[in-house]
């Protein structure tokens, strides 16, 4: 991965690199693993909360995946990243779990409900409101385009990183971000107008009209 | 089709992400050019994606640490006989069974016989009570084995094979008998009698898991004790959080640091005869334990 959030500045790289660390663990070095947790849990949480939507089962996906990770350490074969394959394997864990939950698509009118249901309770920060809103937000879409947003908007992974969790083609990972934003869109629209984002997305906007 | 035919949100959103051909490109902005309500709606894609990247992702919780590291310790323990990580196992489950967990019950009137339950030895000869409730949490529960192997890893699981073996109070009834007929409070002879019930001293020591193993008397003894109310109020507030659980009577209390953080350890025991002690290690705002309750010596 070399997107700017997953890689730690020089200043505090670790000496001991995620791959030296998972040969240390296939040698049987029984701290190594540890290790490795330690330093992704945190962005794992993140992604297997957002795709999932659910705490508990953010929780059960990113234990099975690392679990999973700890047996099947031998097979990585270094063509990778470890954080990709790591990524690789928390995602997929969320995406059998949304399967075998049959999650169906959402259709139209039920988004639109969505976007009317909405009204932040009084007393909550902007920032919980807006997180709620967005994981509500974010379960309505299929979860292929949620994996793909997940990773792509909500993490800052480059579409070419997330393609390579994914393992699909770059433009796979386009079009779903590019069908989930057009999902979401009316649901969030009104999050446009809050002091802290309107003055960049309409920049942003304006630069894309602009070409 | 310009000025009359609108663009839906999926041509402006492929637009965006450079998925259209270039000639659909030039005709969806030559339209965007003059067209407000469909500028409007590339502005709420892009906000889409302000939004997602603004979305604070949180930190995994404690609790679910533990939970990973447990089920990758008992992993370890599968695969490679016993070696566990280095990481603190969720001691609330692990210790649900220990003796001062049911003490309430077998020091209230009804002294329920409770069989005795098979303990499981662990890797480094300690004995660990057998799971009886393992069925509670089955998503993340842990074989009694695997569970002895992580308390065996943390090293702070100094359990007495006589305590722990006793279950319910059969095998040890002179404890039981001895508690109910001791007094409130109890001091023991390094500590004077203040006006407090228990000595409260304030070393700022820094804690760690080996240094309480070791007889505790030797930290907080010689540290001076403090009378005043005024610094003692959180420390009085987990006391008596922790009396009122435990039915134990806080002898010792001090407040300084475990591994750097800010921390009150209490020691408590069942009676004046029990030899051994109870040491919590507790955060002084929440009064949350920070590890798990421990057997220890004074």
């Amino acid at each position: 991965m070399n997107s700017p959030p997953e890689t730690p500045s020089a200043a505090d790289r670790p000496a001991v690199s995620d791959a030296e660390l998972l040969t240390a663990h296939i040698n049987g070095d029984p701290h190594a693993f540890s290790e490795i947790v330690k330093r992704h849990r945190d962005r794992m949480w993140a992604v297997a909360l957002r795709t999932l939507g659910d705490p508990d089962e953010a929780a059960d996906a990113v234990q099975d995946a690392f679990v999973s990770a700890y047996r099947k350490a031998a097979t990585f074969r270094g063509e990778a990243a470890v954080t990709t394959w790591l990524h690789r394997i928390v995602v997929n864990a969320c995406l059998d779990r949304m399967r075998r939950k049959s999650v169906r698509p959402v259709a139209d009118d039920e988004l639109i409900e969505a976007a009317e249901r909405e009204t932040p309770g009084p007393d909550q920060t902007l920032e919980r409101e807006v997180s709620m809103e967005v994981s509500a937000a974010l379960k309505l879409l299929p979860a292929d385009q949620r994996a793909a947003l997940v990773l792509v908007d909500m993490m800052g992974y480059s579409v070419e990183d997330a393609a390579q969790v994914l393992e699909v083609p770059s433009g796979t990972v386009k079009s779903r971000c590019a069908r989930g934003r057009a999902k979401l869109a009316p649901i969030l629209s009104h999050l446009r107008n809050r002091s802290d984002l309107s003055r960049v997305s309409s920049a942003k906007g304006a630069e894309l009209r602009d070409g | 089709m310009t000025g009359d035919t609108h663009y839906d949100l999926d041509t402006l959103a492929d637009l965006a992400e450079g998925l259209l051909d270039a000639g659909q490109a030039r005709q969806v902005r030559e339209h965007l050019a003059v067209c407000d309500p469909c500028g409007e709606l590339l502005a709420d894609l892009a906000a889409v994606r302000e939004v997602l990247a603004a979305t604070p992702t949180p930190a995994m919780p404690m609790g679910v640490a533990l939970r990973i590291d447990k089920a990758l310790a008992a992993e370890a323990g599968s695969s490679r006989g016993g070696v566990g990580l280095a990481q603190a196992p969720d001691w609330d489950e692990l210790m649900r069974d220990s003796p001062w967990e049911k003490t309430a019950v077998a020091a209230s009137d009804e002294p329920a016989p409770e069989p005795v339950r098979l303990g499981v030895v662990a890797d480094d000869g300690t004995i660990v009570p057998a799971r009886r409730r393992s069925a509670r949490r089955p998503r993340w529960a842990v074989p009694a084995v695997a569970a002895a192997a992580a308390a065996a890893v943390v090293g702070t699981a100094v359990v007495s094979t006589g305590l722990l073996a006793s279950g319910g109070g059969t095998v040890a009834p002179s404890v039981i008998a001895a508690s109910s007929a001791a007094p409130a409070v109890t001091t023991p002879t390094e500590v004077p009698v203040r006006a407090r019930a228990y000595a409260l001293t304030d070393s700022q020591h820094n804690y760690s898991d080996e240094n309480l193993a070791l007889p505790l008397g030797k930290f907080l003894a010689p540290a001076p004790i403090i009378q005043g109310p005024s610094e003692a109020e959180q420390a009085d507030k987990c006391v008596g959080k922790l009396t009122s659980r435990t039915k134990f009577s806080v002898f010792a209390v001090d407040q300084g640091q475990y591994n750097g953080q800010e921390a009150i350890v209490m020691a408590s025991r069942k009676s004046k005869a029990a030899k051994r002690i109870r040491i919590d290690v507790v955060d002084p705002f929440s009064c949350k334990n920070l590890r798990k309750p421990a057997m220890g010596r004074w």
